[in-house]
């Protein structure tokens, strides 16, 4: 006996068709990587003659006149993030009860149906949300927006400069192109994104747990209670945060509705709002090299936290038990 | 016999289609261009017309400074735009391309004030502005309607006092340059200030961007901001915006007072009135100082051409067989295209632009020089001396329209009227017609008739102490100057029943025309202007109910097939 026991090498030998295949699917991952990289290298490399001249302003100035060299993202990323979490508060709710009714409560045969449903949702093209928004919703929207801000006037956010219930003659345009309703449209327009990841999430939770809740004698709502929703929870983060970033990125249906100020707005009831990329669209087409250079600093702004969004939003779906079998 | 006719009539219209159509229906390629949302409807129109040759010009009206810049980098190949290259914007010179181009002047038109304005539930419609009152609307100098400076403008209407919202272009715009041109050179001072309270530099001179601040409401692109004054929430919007689009939105205009102290809407008459005092410099661009100042009592004063940039050399792509698709599109707008620009909301070019144009045609590479017969054109401005024809039929504004207590189609023309002697009746008959052209004589579906029938009713008892003088088509004029009525706007106005200055039925009405006369100056103007569809299962209620079930069936299509297929393989299976 040699006595060194040498532990037996294992080899995997792949057939050609599992080599190509592996490469082919490396190769688009890191591509993905690759492009993404690239975006921001463009964006960096762009940016920088803006962004050396602005210096530290480009945070904390609201004007944007790159051409005089008093320009700055603090108005239109506010705004940004205004729409963005006006439209994650009217979203969530909705994404919750559709992606619940779908996974539990209606009928087989309508199941499938109502997933297309959403999905063709996700399908709309965002100028036709635009469009709705800016030519029916604003208008039916206004009674909404009024009744808020008399009743809820005195929470600084629904307030509105030049409205005054008293005077029937008060002009109805204080309520038009707001934060509010770019962000109502922005909700729908990721709804559906939302609502498919939480019915995902909802449709595993595990049979063994549901089956015993009710064993328990838990009701229906009961059972959801205690076992779906914890289940989805971090899908339902997740999926939120998911949405959160594209309504971050959302431009031409927010590009129709909003009347641009480069001001921060917090009234988000009050006409006039701004967002990063709906500054883009606006300002690209005439924009001077310098200005072109400015646009993109923003856009990489816009880049980067959306990344970072993404980022949260994907590890919190991964350390979530959400999907994973039970025992 | 009357085949013969028939056979005559398709022949002589087939050649008129066919007069001056391009004679190289040769290999056209597609053009593609963009720029101006102001001529947007004109071009729009022609490059659909031009489409039956085998012509396919792409447009993108994305605003004036975009399709200049564009232009310049290349990626189009031709831009429209109401202003030249090389004019100092704040501190930025709009650099002119590398490539060799030339300007082309492809229509006129008027920068028009569309508003929307109830008095109760009555949509003014008869606004009158003066250049002064426009400035400080646009500036937030004046934030009522009810302000004395519009009242006095207004003597006929008691305007509420309701926040005055201007809408403002938020993208670089050629109408934004030539609004704020007019301002600049009329009004500096006024527009100095603004500029200064935004932050400006001053002299802040000219801009393509409108300078916002709060109170004001900033859409993107023509339609942008002619779609938001229109709906029902924006009473006290107004905006500025070329006349086609007002006229599309079924929204009135506001009559803008001239150097001659007469107030006047952009009609195609009003327009090429007023550039009759504009300067073409040496590479066509205009210089449109004459326009503002112009003395005419039928000039509209924000006259402008718009002009399309086009390449004269094979740069940046731009082919012979580009050139030649570019240059018969071009024949055709400066030929028959300009027929349509007064029933769009234009003005047809005159002569001499007309033939610069055709002269520009010829330096685009790969024209083919064709002999178009300019007579043939049937053009409204041309005429055989050469003299603009269209600018010299104009009808004289109504007297009712002049500056001073008199206001067209109001009741204080009825209080006019009862002082003036007779002379009022006129001045109501060309309101009336004044009026019918605004609204293309239909009768809306929002003016109360009972108020507005009082006001009516004040102008109309008046009329019949004057005789015939209001019944006829031929009014006199305040002033004493003979004013002649288009009869067959007089008639649209006689079918009216809300503004009939002839019919008895009105006057019969004591307490209508006590009404207007007492309280003359509480009445809304009495021309309604078609802002609703008419009521009833047309063409387009059925059209949309096709639409609403093709959509529905497209929703719901997908789903159930697939729900069908998916059950009956479920079924196979088992």
């Amino acid at each position: 006996m040699d006595g060194v026991v040498e532990p037996r090498q294992l080899t995997t030998t792949r057939s050609m068709t599992d080599r190509i295949f592996r490469g082919g699917i490396s190769a688009s991952g890191v591509a993905v990587l690759v492009i993404m990289a690239l975006v921001g290298v463009f964006l960096t490399i762009r940016a920088l003659q803006a962004l050396s001249q602005a210096g530290l302003s480009f945070i904390t100035t609201q004007a944007w006149e790159p051409d005089g060299g008093n320009f700055g993202i603090a108005a239109v990323l506010t705004g940004t993030f205004l729409i963005a979490i006006t439209a994650i508060f009217f979203a969530v709710p909705l994404s919750t009860g559709v992606a619940l009714y779908i996974s539990e409560y209606s009928p087989r045969r309508i199941r499938q149906t109502l997933i297309s449903l959403v999905d063709l949702m996700a399908a709309v093209p965002s100028v036709v949300f635009g469009l709705w928004g800016f030519f029916f919703l604003q208008g039916q929207i206004i009674g909404l927006a009024r009744w808020l801000s008399t009743y809820l006037g005195w929470i600084p956010f629904f307030s509105v400069d030049g409205s005054d219930p008293d005077d029937p003659l008060s002009t109805a345009t204080v309520f038009t192109s707001s934060t509010f309703i770019a962000g109502i449209v922005v909700a729908l327009m990721v709804a559906p994104i939302t609502t498919s990841v939480m019915r995902e999430v909802f449709s595993q939770a595990p049979v063994g747990e549901r089956e015993g809740a009710y064993a328990l004698g838990a009701t229906k709502w009961g059972m959801i209670r205690s076992v779906v929703l914890p289940f989805g929870k971090g899908g339902m983060i997740g999926g939120t945060m998911l949405g959160l970033g594209r309504a971050l990125g959302e431009t031409i249906a927010v590009f129709m509705i909003i009347s641009p100020v480069f001001l921060i707005q917090p009234n988000i009831l009050q006409n006039g709002t701004n967002s990063i990329s709906a500054l883009i669209a606006l300002r690209y087409g005439e924009a001077t090299p310098f200005g072109t250079s400015a646009l993109m600093a923003a856009g990489l702004a816009l880049f980067l936290i959306t990344l970072v969004v993404n980022f949260i939003a994907s590890s919190i779906v991964a350390r979530s038990r959400s999907g994973a079998s039970t025992d | 016999m009357r085949r013969r006719i028939l056979a005559t009539g398709l022949l002589l219209g087939t050649s008129f289609f066919f007069a001056g159509a391009p004679a190289s229906a040769a290999s056209y390629v597609p053009v593609s261009g963009s720029g101006s949302t102001w001529s947007a409807n004109a071009v729009d129109q022609w490059r659909r017309n031009v489409n039956q040759y085998g012509m396919r010009i792409d447009y993108q009206a994305s605003g004036s400074s975009d399709g200049r810049n564009q232009f310049r980098n290349g990626t189009v190949d031709f831009a429209v735009s109401e202003i030249p290259y090389g004019l100092k914007d704040g501190n930025v010179v709009d650099q002119p391309p590398a490539r060799p181009f030339a300007y082309m002047p492809i229509v006129a038109g008027g920068t028009a004030f569309m508003y929307n304005l109830k008095i109760g539930p009555n949509r003014v419609t008869q606004l009158r502005l003066s250049g002064e009152t426009i400035a400080k609307i646009f500036t937030g100098v004046i934030t009522q309607w009810g302000d004395p400076a519009i009242k006095a403008d207004n003597p006929g209407l008691n305007l509420p006092p309701i926040k005055v919202v201007p809408i403002v272009r938020s993208d670089g715009s050629g109408t934004t340059a030539q609004f704020t041109t007019w301002l600049a050179a009329v009004y500096p001072d006024i527009w100095n200030a603004y500029c200064q309270k935004v932050g400006r530099g001053t002299p802040c001179g000219f801009t393509s961007n409108f300078p916002s601040s709060p109170g004001f409401v900033a859409q993107s692109g023509s339609l942008g901001v002619s779609g938001y004054v229109k709906q029902d929430q924006s009473v006290g919007a107004i905006t500025y915006v070329e006349y086609s689009y007002a006229k599309a939105a079924g929204f009135p205009a506001a009559k803008v007072l001239n150097k001659a102290g007469f107030y006047v809407l952009p009609t195609a008459e009003a327009v090429a009135v007023g550039l009759l005092g504009a300067r073409i410099n040496s590479d066509l661009s205009q210089n449109l100082t004459g326009v503002y100042g112009n003395t005419d009592k039928r000039s509209y004063p924000l006259s402008s051409y718009s002009y399309m940039v086009v390449p004269t050399t094979l740069d940046n792509g731009f082919s012979t067989e580009k050139g030649n698709t570019l240059a018969d599109f071009a024949n055709y707008f400066l030929c028959q295209g300009q027929q349509q620009a007064d029933a769009l909301g234009y003005s047809p070019l005159p002569i001499n632009l007309v033939k610069a144009g055709f002269d520009v045609i010829k330096r685009i590479p790969g024209a083919v020089v064709e002999n178009i017969n300019i007579a043939k054109c049937n053009n409204p401005t041309f005429s055989a001396d050469g003299s603009n024809t269209l600018a010299k039929s104009a009808p004289q504004p109504p007297a009712c329209d002049a500056r001073g207590p008199t206001q067209c189609g109001t009741a204080a023309e009825a209080g006019g009227g009862a002082s003036g002697g007779g002379n009022a009746g006129g001045g109501n008959a060309g309101g009336g017609n004044a009026g019918g052209g605004t609204s293309g004589g239909s009768s809306g579906g929002t003016t109360d008739t009972g108020v507005a029938g009082g006001g009516t009713a004040g102008g109309t008892g008046t009329a019949v102490g004057t005789g015939s003088g209001a019944g006829t088509d031929v009014a006199v004029d305040g002033g004493g100057a003979a004013v002649v009525v288009d009869p067959e706007t007089g008639q649209v106005i006689a079918a009216d029943p809300v503004v009939d200055p002839t019919t008895g039925e009105v006057i019969v009405d004591p307490a209508a025309a006590a009404g207007g006369a007492v309280t003359g100056g509480a009445y809304v103007a009495g021309i309604p202007v078609s802002t609703e569809a008419s009521s009833g299962w047309g063409p387009y209620t059925g059209l949309l109910v096709a639409t609403f079930v093709v959509v529905l069936a497209l929703l719901f299509a997908p789903p159930l097939v697939a729900r069908t297929m998916a059950s009956r393989r479920a079924g196979g299976d088992a």
